[in-house]
C-alpha cells in the first residue's frame, strides 16, 4: 500500500533517466558525473521544478551505495548561522571519501536565504575546502548569491516544469496507486500547483486520502481548503472603516494558521488586484505594500508594519491614499 | 546596597518560572529529566548570561534534587573525572536524595585534561542520574561525538526589552533609582548578556545620580498619563518617556494598541505610519547596536502620531493594554508541536521546514496516517497535535 509512504520521497526519481523535464541541464550533468569529477555547482530555479532530486541523483552516481556517508545536505533557511554551516562543513570535510571519487558532495539548499555576510564566509569555505569537498548550492534567484560564488559555480538555470512534464509524473504515481484519475485532473492539478511538482504531487496524495477515484473539483476542494483564509474579509472589514475589527481579525488568522508577516504581505498583494478600488489607489497601496515587505525583510516588527498597511486601506475604501 | 556581594549571584534564579525569556529550553529540560534515562545528559548552550547554569540549578530545586557541581576551575583530566565523577555518577547520594551532576562549562576540557572528553563520554554510558552539561559553543569540532550522545538544549541570548525589565526589577529592590533609558542603555549595550548587564548595573549604583528632569520631578507618570500627553496634551515630547519606568518597546505596544481609540481614517493612516517609522528605527537599533537612533524610535513614537490630527484632542478616552504579546504568547505552546513536527517531515523530504510548515494544511491528511508517522518518528505528543 502506497498508504504508508510519502509520495514525494517515494516516486522521487533515482536515476537520471527517470527525470521529466530539464533535459539540457541533464545531459551537461551527466557528462560532468560520468568524468568523476563535478565543479561546484549553482542549481537556480522555481521551487518543484529537480533541484534537490538532481543533486540527489549526482551522488548516487558517483557513490553507489556509499552515497549517504559522502553527501551532506544542509538547508540555509534552517541553519541557524554560517557559524553552523561552517563547523558541519568542517566536520564532515574533515575525513576523506570512502569511494574511488577523490571528493566529498556538500548540498546546501536554499542559498539565497544566507545573508550577503554569510555568503562571503561561504566562499571562503568553498575554497578552503575544494579538494576535499564540492558543493552544490540552490536558490530560487540567482541574483540573491554574490558574484563570486556564482563566478566559482557552473550555474545550470531550472525552468518551470510544463504541463506535459508534471502531467507525466502525475500519471506514473497514479498508475502505481491504482488511482482513477478523470481526464481535467491534470490541468486542475498543474494550475493550482503553479507548475511546482513536489506542491502537486502532496495535493494528489492528500486528495488520494480520501478516495482513490479523483475528479477536478476534489482537487480543487482540497487545494482551496489548505489556502489560509481571512485575508480577504480582513481587506473588507479595513476598507469599510472597520479597523479595529480588521486588526484582530488579521491577528487571529495569523495566529491560527501560522503563517508570518511576508506570507501575509504577499497575499495582500496579491489581493489588491481583486478590490473594488480605483486603480490608481491600488498602485498607491502596491507601492506601500512594497515597502511594508521590505521593511519586513530588514527587521521591523511584522505586526507593527502590517497595521500600518491597514490603515491605509481604510484611506482606500474612501477613494483616498497617503 | 549594603553589601558586596555580586549581583548576579544574589538575584539568581530558583524556579522555572523565574527565569525570564527562556520557556523553550525550559520545556525541552522538563522533558529530558520525565524522560531519563532514555538520555543520560544534556548540553545546555547557549552565550554567556543567558541563564544556562541558573537552569540547571533549577532543576534541582524544582525536582527536590542534590546537585554535584564540577566546574571550570577543577582539573578536569580523565584521571580527575575517574575519581570524582565516576562513583558519583553510581553510589547513591547522602539521604537518599536523587541526584544530578553538573559539568559546568565544558567549553574549558582543553588540551590540558587529557582524556577529559572520551571519559566523560564514558561515564555518561554508565551514569545512573542525569548529567548535565554548560557550553557556549557547541559546535567545536572536538565535541561532535559528545554532540551525538546529549539531548542538545538551546538558551537564546536575550532580547534587550527582557533585560531592561529584569534590571529594573533589581535595581528597585537594590534602591537604586536611575532614570528609565539608563536601564534600556544598559540592556543595549549588554547585547543579550544579563550577568554582564547586572554587573553594569553594580558598577554604576555606587556612582551619583545625576540630576536631571525627570529624577526633580519626582513621580512616576503611569502609562494612562504618557498616552493622554500624546493624544491629548501635546508637550514635553523629548522627555516625555522618561518620566516611565516603561520601556519603549513596551510604550510601542501600548500605542498600537490604543490608536484606533483615539483616530480614525487619514489620522489614523498618519498615526500608523509613524509608528511604523518608530518600528524601522527601533528596527536599525537592535540590528546594529546603535542606539543613537533612538532618538528617532522617540520623536516618531511621540510627536509623529501626536501630529497625526493638525488640532489635538479633547475629552477622555479609556485606554486599554496591549493585547497581542499575550495571544502571540498563548499561541506559540500550540505552534512548538506543528514546529517540530515539520522539521521532522523536512528532514525526510529534503526541504526546508518553513517550506513544510507552509504546507502544512496540505500534508495533514497524510501525515495523520499511522505508518507515516511512524516512519518520521513523531511523538505522543506530536500525534496528538495532529488529531486535532
Amino acid at each position: 500500500m502506497g498508504q504508508s509512504d510519502i509520495w514525494t520521497e517515494k516516486y522521487r526519481p533515482s536515476k537520471f533517466e527517470e527525470v521529466v523535464g530539464q533535459q539540457e541541464i541533464l545531459k551537461r550533468v551527466k557528462s560532468l558525473v560520468q568524468a568523476l569529477n563535478i565543479p561546484h555547482l549553482l542549481f537556480a530555479g522555481p521551487a518543484g521544478t529537480g533541484k534537490s532530486t538532481l543533486a540527489l541523483i549526482i551522488v548516487k552516481e558517483l557513490f553507489g551505495d556509499a552515497w549517504r556517508e559522502n553527501y551532506l545536505e544542509l538547508n540555509a533557511s534552517d541553519e541557524r548561522g554560517i557559524d553552523v554551516v561552517r563547523q558541519k562543513v568542517k566536520d564532515f570535510a574533515r575525513t576523506k571519501a570512502l569511494e574511488n571519487v577523490p571528493f566529498k558532495v556538500i548540498f546546501l539548499d536554499e542559498a539565497d536565504a544566507l545573508t550577503r555576510e554569510a555568503q562571503q564566509a561561504l566562499r571562503r569555505t568553498m575554497e578552503n575546502y575544494t579538494n576535499t569537498c564540492r558543493f552544490i548550492l540552490s536558490c530560487n534567484y540567482s541574483s540573491n548569491i554574490i558574484d563570486p560564488i556564482q563566478s566559482r559555480c557552473v550555474v545550470f538555470r531550472f525552468k518551470l516544469l510544463e504541463k506535459k512534464d508534471v502531467s507525466e509524473v502525475i500519471k506514473r504515481i497514479s498508475e502505481k496507486e491504482k488511482l482513477t484519475l478523470s481526464e481535467d485532473v491534470f490541468q486542475t492539478l498543474y494550475e493550482s500547483s503553479e507548475g511546482d511538482c513536489r506542491r502537486a504531487i502532496n495535493l494528489l496524495q492528500a486528495t488520494a486520502s480520501i478516495a482513490m477515484d479523483i475528479n477536478s473539483e476534489m482537487i480543487n476542494m482540497i487545494a482551496a481548503s489548505a489556502k489560509p483564509k481571512g485575508i480577504r474579509v480582513v481587506l473588507d472589514y479595513a476598507l469599510s472603516g472597520d479597523y479595529v475589527t480588521a486588526r484582530d481579525k488579521l491577528l487571529e488568522v495569523m495566529l491560527k494558521e501560522s503563517i508570518s508577516g511576508t506570507d501575509v504581505i504577499r497575499m495582500i498583494q496579491k489581493e489588491v488586484w481583486n478590490l473594488q478600488i480605483e486603480p490608481e489607489v491600488k498602485v498607491r497601496i502596491t507601492e506601500k505594500t512594497g515597502e511594508i515587505e521590505f521593511r519586513m525583510t530588514e527587521g521591523s516588527d511584522e505586526f507593527v508594519q502590517l497595521q500600518a498597511l491597514l490603515a491605509s486601506f481604510v484611506l482606500a475604501g474612501q477613494g483616498k491614499s497617503t | 546596597m549594603n553589601d558586596n556581594e555580586n549581583l548576579a549571584e544574589k538575584y539568581r534564579i530558583e524556579r522555572y518560572s523565574d527565569l525570564i525569556g527562556q520557556d523553550k529550553a525550559v520545556d525541552e529540560i522538563k522533558t529530558f529529566i520525565k524522560e531519563f534515562p532514555k538520555r543520560k545528559a544534556a548540553i545546555l548552550y547557549g552565550p554567556a548570561g543567558t541563564g544556562k547554569t541558573s537552569l540547571a540549578i533549577a532543576v534541582a530545586k524544582e525536582n527536590g534534587l542534590e546537585i554535584l557541581e564540577l566546574n571550570a576551575s577543577d582539573l578536569r583530566n580523565r584521571a580527575k573525572l575517574e575519581e570524582v565523577l565516576k562513583p558519583a555518577t553510581l553510589q547513591q547520594s547522602l539521604f537518599k536524595k536523587g541526584k544530578i551532576l553538573l559539568m559546568d562549562e565544558v567549553d574549558g576540557v582543553t588540551g590540558t585534561d587529557i582524556g577529559g572528553i572520551p571519559e566523560l563520554l564514558r561515564i555518561i554510558e554508565t551514569t545512573k542520574y542525569p548529567i548535565l552539561m554548560t557550553c557556549n559553543d557547541i559546535w567545536q569540532s572536538k565535541f561532535s561525538t559528545l554532540r551525538s550522545q546529549c539531548k542538545l538544549v538551546e538558551m537564546k541570548a536575550l532580547p534587550a526589552s527582557t533585560i531592561s525589565i529584569i534590571l529594573k526589577n533589581v535595581a528597585d529592590k537594590e534602591g537604586i533609582r536611575r532614570e528609565p533609558m539608563f536601564f534600556t542603555q544598559l540592556a543595549i549595550k549588554s547585547q543579550g548578556d544579563l550577568r554582564a548587564a547586572l554587573n553594569d548595573l553594580q558598577s554604576y549604583a555606587y556612582e551619583p545620580i545625576s540630576i536631571d528632569l525627570s529624577e526633580k520631578r519626582d513621580v512616576e507618570d503611569t502609562i494612562f498619563n504618557i498616552l493622554r500627553k500624546v493624544f491629548k496634551e501635546r508637550r514635553d515630547f523629548l522627555d516625555l518617556y522618561d518620566s516611565t519606568k516603561m520601556s519603549l518597546d513596551e510604550i510601542l505596544l501600548w500605542l498600537e494598541e490604543n490608536i484606533p481609540k483615539e483616530y480614525k481614517n487619514l489620522a489614523l493612516a498618519k498615526a500608523y505610519d509613524a509608528l511604523g517609522k518608530a518600528d524601522v528605527f527601533r528596527g536599525r537599533i537592535y540590528r546594529n547596536q546603535s542606539w543613537r537612533f533612538l532618538v528617532y524610535q522617540n520623536i516618531f513614537q511621540s510627536a509623529g502620531i501626536s501630529y497625526s490630527k493638525s488640532s489635538p484632542l479633547t475629552g477622555f478616552t479609556k485606554y486599554e493594554p496591549p493585547k497581542r504579546v499575550l495571544k502571540i504568547w498563548m499561541n506559540n505552546q500550540k505552534l512548538e508541536r506543528k514546529k517540530s513536527i515539520s522539521k521532522k517531515f523536512a528532514r525526510l523530504v529534503h526541504c526546508s521546514s518553513k517550506r513544510a510548515m507552509r504546507d502544512f494544511i496540505l500534508l495533514k491528511p497524510v501525515l495523520q496516517q499511522a505508518e507515516i508517522q511512524k516512519q518520521l518518528k513523531l511523538s505522543e505528543e506530536e500525534i496528538e497535535f495532529l488529531k486535532k
